[in-house]
């Protein structure tokens, strides 16, 4: 793990010196991911492209302006939230939440252990969720970000963060009852 | 450890549960980086076709003022005219400096072509700040100063160029010769140590079935 954040470290660096085939390593490694995570945004398979596209040739023009490249996995997923948020708001499906409740009011110190094996029972749950927090949700399984930086991403307040998180990890829970190689603690 | 592990085999299988088609991925990375290298050239079109305008236009301003005479207007239009040759033979031989890079990076590895750049560097530096130095001294000439005093700087910035250019074009010109020729030694040396070696083998297996 700690070796992968490094060589995306490294990559980063090489892409600023406007390095060809390090963003092209770059992409690939992120590519995925970052599929997956904005096909749980935007449902049509050819936006979802148009959406990774926008997003890398804005990583492309902006990525000498990073200058912590160890934040470069916020930074990307912050980007390809923006396109695919304002995909959505061209074609009018953005619907925002209006009922935010602050996190204050919640104590949100409980976390959703999945075994490996039951990956394909968390990406049937994800699909189950609400916009918001289907994608909190996924950004909290796929990179584990914290508080702070999905606040970043999604450009809200950590409050809100924290709010959408417990909901979302609530409406898990009560999925999950009985399901083998689940632990969830409170 | 373990704990990351089984984290990162979670992610994999969760990403897999949804994964982009093979050849979907590589059509659009294609697509891509083909747009990356538009938007890049367009960019760097956008930036010459600026200059070139400011330029243009400034020198314009100054032969519509019509003090001119005919050495003052031949003088004129030989330091733009080698000025725009300055900034076209900067750029084309820049362009071949970058394709020389990638050649000797593949045959010399990464440290001969950093050795490269460095060589290079050098004359790129000067020839970028002869370029913006006479490019302010010249604008400023054009617009703000009497003509005589324009073509003083001209004359002065036209030798300047001149001698530069010469200069420039050849070092580069010799570097990028240089080492195209190393480039091919190396191919040559290579091709000959790869057909020996298959000659040393075909020798030993026919030593073996003498014996």
């Amino acid at each position: 793990m700690e070796q992968d954040k490094l060589a995306d470290a490294i990559l980063v660096l090489s892409c600023q010196k406007r390095d060809e085939p390090a963003f092209r390593e770059l992409v690939n490694r992120w590519q995925p991911r970052l599929y997956y995570y904005v096909r749980r945004i935007v449902e049509d398979e050819n936006a979802v492209w148009d959406v990774l596209q926008e997003t890398w040739l804005a990583v492309y023009q902006k990525i000498r302006k990073l200058e912590d490249p160890r934040k470069f996995p916020a930074w990307l997923y912050k980007i390809s939230h923006n396109k695919a948020v304002s995909l959505l708001r061209r074609e009018g499906k953005y619907v925002q939440m209006a009922e935010e409740q602050m996190a204050d009011c919640f104590e949100n110190n409980g976390t959703i252990g999945i075994a490996e094996e039951q990956a394909e029972l968390a990406h049937k749950l994800l699909g189950k969720l609400k916009l918001a927090h289907r994608e909190i949700l996924t950004l909290y399984f796929l990179e584990g970000f914290s508080i702070r930086e999905m606040a970043g991403i999604l450009e809200v307040s950590e409050g809100t963060v924290k709010s959408r998180l417990h909901y979302a990890k609530h409406k898990i829970r009560e999925a999950l009852k009985g399901a083998n190689g689940v632990w969830i603690q409170k | 450890m373990s704990g990351s592990r089984s984290r990162e085999e979670f992610v994999k299988n969760l990403v897999a549960q949804d994964p982009p088609l093979a050849d979907e991925q590589v059509r659009h990375n294609e697509d891509l980086f083909k747009q990356i290298k538009r938007r890049a050239c367009l960019q760097k079109a956008v930036i010459i076709a600026i200059y070139m305008a400011v330029y243009l236009v400034a020198f314009g301003a100054f032969m519509l003022r019509k003090y001119t005479d005919n050495v003052v207007h031949s003088v004129c239009w030989g330091t733009v005219s080698l000025h725009i040759l300055l900034w076209s033979l900067v750029y084309l031989l820049r362009g071949l400096s970058m394709q020389m890079e990638g050649i000797i990076a593949k045959t010399f590895g990464s440290d001969a072509r950093r050795r490269y750049k460095s060589q290079n560097l050098f004359v790129t530096v000067v020839a970028i700040v002869l370029f913006v130095f006479s490019s302010f001294i010249l604008c400023r000439s054009f617009l703000l100063t009497d003509p005589l005093q324009a073509v003083e700087k001209g004359v002065g910035i036209l030798w300047a160029i001149m001698v530069f250019l010469i200069i420039y074009s050849f070092s580069t010109a010799g570097l990028i010769a240089k080492l195209w020729l190393e480039h091919e030694k190396m191919q040559l040396y290579i091709s000959t140590s790869k057909s020996n070696n298959s000659e040393n083998q075909d020798n030993d297996a026919a030593k073996m079935r003498t014996v």
